[in-house]
Order: C-alpha cells, then sequence, then structure tokens
C-alpha cells in the first residue's frame, strides 16, 4: 500500500519550525555572548568575576591575559549599583 | 525611583585616587578565564603572601588594614601571569580560551590543561596541586577514566 506523504507534510512543517526557531535562537545566545558560547549555572562569584571583565575589557564576554591593568581600572569600580538588593 | 538621575538607578563610581602616601601598585589586568586556567600556578607560586594576607584579613576585615599585604600579592600575582605568559605563552593561551568557551568548567578541557601543565613544570619547576585532596585518591585532575568528561 503507498505511503500516505500527505500525512508527512505537517510533520514536516513542524520539524522545520523548530529547526529554525532554535537556530534563531541560537545564533541571537551567540551574537549576544561575543561569538562564544553562553554561560549557564552562574554563581555570585561568576556574577562578579564577570561585571570585572567588563570593566577591563570594555565588552561583556571579553577577556585577556595582560599581566597589569589599565590605569583608568583602578578608579572605574562601582560601590553599588543600584539599592536593589542583588 | 524610575528616572535615571535617581540614587536607585545608576551605579555609584567613586573617582578619587588613594592618599599619595600608599605606594600605587598597578592592579591585575587578567580577566576571569586566564586567571581560572592560571589559578593553581598562582596558588603554588605566591603562597605565603597569600597566606599572610587572608590571617590579616583574618584579624581585622577593614579594608585599610591589609594595604602592605594586598600590594604583595598584587605584585606577586602580577609577576606569576608575566612569566606564563614569557614561558608557556601558547598553551596558556588555548587553555584558557577552550575554558572560555565551556562556562569556566575545568572538565571539559582537560588534554589542554595537561598540556599547559607540562610545559609550566618543565619551565617554571610549579606543580597543580588540589589543596585538600584525601591521602590515597586520585586527584581529579590526574585521573586517566573519569567519570564526569568532556562531552
Amino acid at each position: 500500500m503507498p505511503i500516505p506523504f500527505e500525512a508527512l507534510i505537517p510533520f514536516g512543517f513542524v520539524t522545520a519550525m523548530f529547526g529554525v526557531t532554535g537556530t534563531l535562537l541560537h545564533a541571537v545566545k551567540t551574537y549576544k555572548n561575543d561569538g562564544k558560547n553562553p554561560r549557564y549555572g552562574l554563581t555570585q562569584w561568576d556574577r562578579q568575576m564577570m561585571e570585572r571583565d567588563k570593566r577591563l575589557t570594555g565588552s561583556f564576554r571579553g577577556q585577556t591575559s595582560n599581566p597589569v591593568a589599565p590605569p583608568e581600572f583602578a578608579y572605574n569600580s562601582s560601590l553599588y549599583q543600584s539599592l536593589q538588593p542583588r | 525611583m524610575s528616572s535615571p538621575d535617581s540614587i536607585a538607578q545608576t551605579p555609584f563610581i567613586d573617582p578619587t585616587p588613594l592618599p599619595s602616601d600608599i605606594p600605587p601598585v598597578d592592579e591585575v589586568g587578567a580577566t576571569s578565564a586566564p586567571l581560572k586556567s592560571a589559578a593553581f600556578f598562582i596558588g603554588a607560586y605566591c603562597k605565603e603572601f597569600n597566606e599572610d594576607f587572608m590571617l590579616c584579613k583574618n584579624e581585622n576585615n577593614d579594608p585599610a588594614h591589609c594595604l602592605k599585604e594586598g600590594r604583595k600579592v598584587t605584585r606577586c600575582a602580577t609577576d606569576i601571569i608575566r612569566k606564563l605568559r614569557e614561558h608557556c605563552e601558547k598553551e596558556f593561551e588555548t587553555h584558557w580560551r577552550c575554558l572560555d568557551d565551556r562556562n569556566q568548567e575545568y572538565f571539559r578541557c582537560r588534554p589542554l590543561e595537561r598540556e599547559f601543565n607540562t610545559c609550566v613544570w618543565n619551565s617554571l619547576k610549579l606543580e597543580k596541586v588540589i589543596p585538600g585532596t584525601p591521602q590515597g585518591q586520585e586527584p581529579i585532575h590526574l585521573k586517566t577514566k573519569p567519570v564526569f568528561k568532556a562531552s
């Protein structure tokens, strides 16, 4: 008996829609993370280190291994971000 | 509460420099991934200065109390990062780039870590030791068949 191919068309649509939205989401996340994989499971330590990275390099996921920091790094730390609790 | 000028919305940055009687020291310029990669070597190289600083802070948590020990820690960390970059630059860079791409988890970058550790051992004679490993248990970074592997 021949395969009912018309019944497989909605399966194809659903797969394609999942694929397109998943790919777009991955692309947006990668763009936001300067081309790297997004970070997950962040603790308070990780968040504080990432804030320090942003102060050092200027970008959200930028990394550098210079031994000494630029001179303005000593004075651009924020004592509190806002009065809301972290 | 919602305008950008209100105190609750903007971060508070204080640009006043330190008083001139405190000797100036350049801050460590490495970000989180290189620091995580070099962490155990900083611990091995700067052990005395780090312990002095922690004991000093233990006595009195006031920031002004431990400035001298803190300056020593900063200078030592800067020194070891400079040495790592001078001797093992390629292995260091590949390891921290790998860590940065994989959520900064050590177990996902073990082969590169092994290469980096051998390079540092050959040039600077520093070994990665995980403090608190029970006697007789193989350290996790030396296990040949770990349970949690990089996928």
